[in-house]
C-alpha cells in the first residue's frame, strides 16, 4: 500500500523523501561514528591522564613495594592531592590491600574513570602488585556535553539546510507542475500557450518539444477530422440502410412487422386489420415464386394507393391500422369494401391477368392488436368467412392457451410414460363371444385420472407429437397381445400412414412380438382415404405381414365404394352416429342395411360401433352385422398385466 | 629442626646485637632490604650466583653468620632473577676475596670501615653499612628507619665507584654527599 503510494507520489515528494532519508542515514552514521570517536578519544585522553599520574608514582611505589619499605602515602601524595583523583588503591600479588585511599567527595555525582596498572619488581620485571586509580570523569562529561550541544547545533543547521534544499527542489520542479497543469487542461481544438516564466534550458527544451508535438497533433487532428466526417457519413448511411433492412420489407418496400410493433408504442391500444391473400400457395406453385413475389409487390402498391399505410407482416399477409371512431358496422363495411375492391382488381402476372381474394381479421381497440387480429383471421379462415372481428367473449385466446398447456402435458406424459392403452371388447354377433379388442389411447394423469383421446389427439397432431403417441400405442398393444390369442385393432391417422419412420417402427414391432396376423389397423375414412395411393401402399405392406385393415367411421365420409374395393380392406366399422339411433331412425337403418349389403357382396366383415343397449344389439344382429362394439357389449378396460 | 633454627636465629641475633649495640629492629629491616637492594644492582643479575658478604670485625663471626643464615633462610638463595648466597666474611677475607658481589657490614671501627669501603669503591663492589654514619666513611649506602624506611646513597661514592643501580632505586633513595 505504502509502496504503491510512493510509486504514484509526485517527483518532488520522491526527491525530498530520498534526500530526507539519505540525510538522516548519513547524518546518523556520521553522528554515530563521530560521537564514538570523540567519546573514545576523550575517554582515552582522560585515561591517559590517569595513567600518567600513575606513571609518576609507579616506580617509587614498585620499589617500595619490592623493598617492603613503608611510606607509600608519601610517595603517592603528589597525585592524591589532585582534586581529579577520587581514589587510589594498591594491592600486592595476593590481592591484599597495601594502600587504600578514598577522597571524601560528597558532591561526586559524575562518573569516575578507573585506571589500573600492574606494578613490577624493578629488577626481574615480575608482577608484584596492582595500582588502581579512580579519576574524575567530570572533564569527560563536560567535554561530551559540549560535543552534544555542538551536535544539536549542527543538526539544526542541517535541518535548515535540508529545508532550504527542499524549497529549492520545489521551486526547481514548479515549472513541470505548471506544464502538467497546462497539458492537463488541454481541450481538442485549443492551442496551449506555454507562457511559463522560467528560462532554464531544460524547460525550454520541454516546451519546444510540447509545441512541436502540439503542431503535429493539430495536423493529425485535421486529417482525422476529415476521416471522421467521412466515417460518420458512412456510418449514418449504413445505419439508415440497416434500419431500412430492419424495419422495411426489401421486396415490397413496405414497413414490416417490427416497424408495426414499434409504431404501436405510441399508444396502448390499437385497431388494426390483417389481410391474407387466399390460396397464395397455389398461385406460387402455379406461376412460380418470382411471379408470386411480383403479385405481392402489386398488392402492396395497391394497398398504398388506397392510402391504407400498409405493413407487410408475413409472406402473404399485410396489416394496416384503422383509425378509431367508426362503429362495429363501419369496420364490417370497410372490410367488405376492401375485399370487394381486391377481388375486382386485376393483377398481371407475366402475360396473365389474375384476380385474387383475401380474408381479413380485425382487432378493434386491442391491447394485443397483432395477436387478436391474427386470431380473428384464423377464425375467418376456419369458418370460411371473408372477414372476422376479434371477440374476446368467444374464448379463442383461452382455447389457444389450453391447447398450449395440453401440448406441454402430452410432451410430459410421453417423457414420463403416462401414455396408456385401454382395450374395448368387440363381440361376435353370431357367437356372442369377444373375439377382438380395439386399442384406445389415454393419458394417465399423475393423480390416476384419465384423459380421453378427443382431448389431446387433435392437439398432438398440430404439435407433431402424434407419431410418438402412435408408436407408443403400437408398442404397448403388440406387447400386450403377444401373450393373448384375440385379435386387436389399432387406430392410425393419415399422417401416420405417410410417416415412413412410424411405418418402420410398426413393422419391426409386429415382427418382434409376432402379432402381425392378429392386428387390425383402423384407418379413418374421412382422413386416410384422401391420399389413396399412399394408403394403398401401406395396406399392401401390412397385408404382406399378415395384418388386416379396417375402415373406421364408415358411412360419414366421402369415399366412394370403388376406392374401398381397390383398397382390399377386411372390415368396415360403421360409424357410431348411424348405429346409436338405428332402432329409432329408419333412414339410418336403411343406410346401415346398404353398407352391410355392400360389405357382404365384396366379402368384407362389418363392425357396429356405439352399441349401447340390448335393443341396438338385437337390431345390428338382425341386420347381419358381424361384430358389435359399444358400452353395452363391453367398456374399455385395462388388462391386469397392462404395462403403463 | 630448621623451623626451630628460624625461630631461634632472631632471638640469638637480638642477643648478639644487644652485646655490641645494633638495633634489632633496624637489623631485621636490613636483613629484609639489603638483599633486595643487591638485586637492584645489575652486576648481581648477570652472574650465576652472587655473593652477599656479611662482613664482620674481630670475633663477631657468629653474629655475621647468624645474619647470613637469616638472609639465606628468608630468600632461599633467590630474589627475583638474582641467585645469591649470603656468607659471613672477615675484613681480611673480604679484602682478599674476588667473588664478593655485594658487601654489608655491621658495626666496625672507623678505620676498618674506611678500608672496606675504599676497597669496595675501587673494585666496584657496593658497600652498605648498618650504621648510617659510615656514609661519611665511604660507605655507598645505608638504610634507616625513621618515620618511614629510608634508603640513603652516597652520591660521591656512587660517582667515584661508577655504580649503576636499577633506576627505580634512585626514585626512592635519598642521595647524600
Amino acid at each position: 500500500m505504502i509502496n504503491t503510494k510512493f510509486k504514484n507520489a509526485k517527483l518532488s515528494t520522491k526527491i525530498i523523501t530520498a534526500l530526507f532519508i539519505s540525510g538522516i542515514i548519513i547524518f546518523g552514521a556520521i553522528s554515530f561514528i563521530t560521537i564514538n570517536i570523540v567519546r573514545d578519544f576523550t575517554l582515552k585522553g582522560q585515561k591517559e591522564k590517569a595513567s600518567l599520574l600513575i606513571n609518576t608514582v609507579e616506580t617509587p611505589i614498585s620499589v617500595a613495594l619490592f623493598l617492603g619499605t613503608n611510606g607509600l602515602k608519601e610517595k603517592v601524595l603528589p597525585i592524591i592531592r589532585l582534586k581529579e583523583v577520587y581514589a587510589l588503591n594498591i594491592t600486592d600479588n595476593d590481592g591484599s590491600v597495601v594502600f587504600d585511599y578514598h577522597k571524601e567527595h560528597s558532591l561526586q555525582t559524575d562518573t569516575s574513570i578507573q585506571v589500573s596498572k600492574a606494578l613490577y619488581e624493578p629488577s626481574s620485571r615480575q608482577k608484584i602488585g596492582t595500582i588502581t586509580l579512580s579519576y574524575s570523569g567530570e572533564e569527560f562529561m563536560n567535554t561530551m556535553e559540549q560535543f552534544y550541544q555542538l551536535y544539536i547545533l549542527l543538526l539544526l543547521i542541517a535541518a535548515v539546510i535540508l529545508w532550504i534544499i527542499l524549497e529549492w527542489i520545489n521551486r526547481l520542479l514548479l515549472p513541470i507542475k505548471l506544464l502538467a497543469q497546462k497539458v492537463h487542461n488541454f481541450r481538442p481544438g485549443e492551442k496551449i500557450i506555454f507562457d511559463i516564466p522560467y528560462k532554464q534550458k531544460e524547460f525550454g527544451q520541454i516546451i519546444q518539444a510540447f509545441n512541436s508535438m502540439q503542431d503535429r497533433v493539430w495536423a493529425y487532428a485535421d486529417k482525422f477530422q476529415t476521416v471522421n466526417k467521412n466515417l460518420e457519413n458512412k456510418v449514418a448511411e449504413q445505419t439508415k440502410e440497416a434500419l431500412r433492412h430492419l424495419y422495411y420489407d426489401s421486396m415490397t418496400t413496405l414497413p414490416n412487422r417490427l416497424k408495426l410493433q414499434e409504431d404501436f408504442s405510441d399508444a396502448p391500444r390499437h385497431t388494426i386489420a390483417i389481410i391474407n391473400i387466399d390460396d397464395f400457395k397455389e398461385i406460387n406453385d402455379f406461376f412460380g415464386i418470382e411471379e408470386g413475389d411480383t403479385l405481392l409487390i402489386q398488392i402492396a402498391h395497391w394497398l398504398e394507393e388506397l392510402k391504407l399505410n400498409p405493413y407487410r407482416i408475413g409472406g402473404d399477409e399485410f396489416a394496416f391500422k384503422i383509425p378509431d371512431g367508426p362503429t362495429q358496422e363501419d369496420f364490417h363495411r370497410e372490410a367488405e369494401l376492401i375485399l370487394t375492391m381486391l377481388s375486382e382488381k386485376v393483377f398481371i402476372i407475366g402475360e396473365e391477368t389474375v384476380h385474387v381474394r383475401g380474408t381479413i381479421g380485425i382487432a378493434i381497440d386491442s391491447d394485443k392488436p397483432l395477436i387478436h387480429a391474427d386470431v380473428a383471421l384464423n377464425r375467418a379462415r376456419l369458418l370460411h368467412k371473408p372477414y372476422s372481428v376479434y371477440n374476446q367473449s368467444e374464448g379463442i385466446e383461452q382455447q389457444y392457451r389450453n391447447n398450449i398447456a395440453m401440448s406441454s402435458h402430452i410432451r410430459q406424459a410421453l417423457l414420463e410414460h403416462r401414455i396408456v392403452c385401454q382395450y374395448q371388447p368387440i363381440l361376435s354377433c353370431t357367437t356372442g363371444k369377444i373375439e377382438k379388442y380395439e386399442t384406445l389411447v389415454r393419458i394417465k394423469n399423475p393423480d390416476g385420472s384419465l384423459i380421453g383421446p378427443n382431448d389431446f389427439l387433435f392437439i398432438s397432431q398440430k404439435t407433431k407429437l402424434y407419431h410418438h403417441i402412435t408408436q407408443e400405442v403400437v408398442y404397448q398393444a403388440c406387447h400386450q397381445f403377444a401373450g393373448r390369442h384375440e385379435q386387436f385393432s389399432i387406430n392410425l391417422s393419415g399422417s401416420d400412414i405417410i410417416d415412413q419412420k412410424t411405418i418402420n417402427i410398426i413393422e419391426s414391432t409386429l415382427m418382434q412380438t409376432g402379432t402381425a396376423n392378429r392386428v387390425i389397423f383402423e384407418i379413418l375414412e374421412s382422413e386416410g382415404i384422401e391420399n389413396f395411393e399412399v394408403v394403398n401402399l401401406f395396406i399392401n405392406r401390412m397385408k404382406a405381414l399378415g395384418a388386416k385393415i379396417a375402415i373406421d367411421d364408415f358411412g360419414t365420409g366421402y369415399s366412394n365404394f370403388e376406392n374401398i374395393l381397390q383398397l382390399n380392406v377386411d372390415f368396415l366399422k360403421i360409424d357410431g352416429s348411424l348405429i346409436k339411433s338405428i332402432h329409432e331412425n329408419p333412414r339410418h337403418r336403411i343406410v346401415v342395411e346398404a353398407i352391410v349389403d355392400f360389405a357382404k357382396r365384396i366379402g368384407v366383415e362389418t363392425v357396429a360401433e356405439f352399441v349401447s343397449s340390448q335393443e341396438i344389439l338385437a337390431t345390428v344382429s338382425s341386420l347381419g352385422i358381424t361384430y358389435s362394439q359399444g358400452f353395452y357389449t363391453g367398456k374399455p378396460q385395462f388388462f391386469e398385466n397392462a404395462s403403463v | 629442626m630448621e623451623i626451630l633454627m628460624i625461630r631461634l636465629v632472631p632471638i640469638i641475633l637480638i642477643l648478639f646485637s644487644l652485646l655490641r649495640g645494633e638495633d634489632s629492629t633496624l637489623l631485621n629491616a636490613h636483613i629484609r632490604i639489603i638483599p633486595k637492594i643487591m638485586a637492584l644492582y645489575p652486576t648481581a643479575k648477570y652472574i650465576p650466583s652472587a655473593t652477599l658478604a656479611i662482613v664482620y670485625e674481630g670475633n663477631r663471626k657468629v653474629f655475621a653468620q647468624q645474619i647470613a643464615s637469616q638472609i639465606n633462610s628468608l630468600y632461599n638463595g633467590k630474589i627475583g632473577e638474582v641467585y645469591f648466597k649470603a656468607i659471613p666474611l672477615s675484613t681480611n677475607e673480604v679484602l682478599n676475596s674476588k667473588s664478593v658481589t655485594f658487601i654489608y657490614f655491621v658495626q666496625m671501627s672507623s678505620k676498618t670501615v674506611e678500608e672496606i669501603t675504599e676497597w669496595g669503591t675501587d673494585n666496584g663492589i657496593p658497600t652498605f653499612s648498618y650504621d648510617m654514619s659510615d656514609l661519611n666513611r665511604g660507605a655507598l649506602g645505608s638504610v634507616s628507619i625513621e618515620r618511614n624506611t629510608m634508603i640513603y646513597l652516597n652520591k660521591n661514592v656512587l660517582k667515584n665507584g661508577k655504580f649503576h643501580f636499577n633506576e627505580s632505586l634512585y626514585s626512592i633513595a635519598r642521595l647524600v654527599e
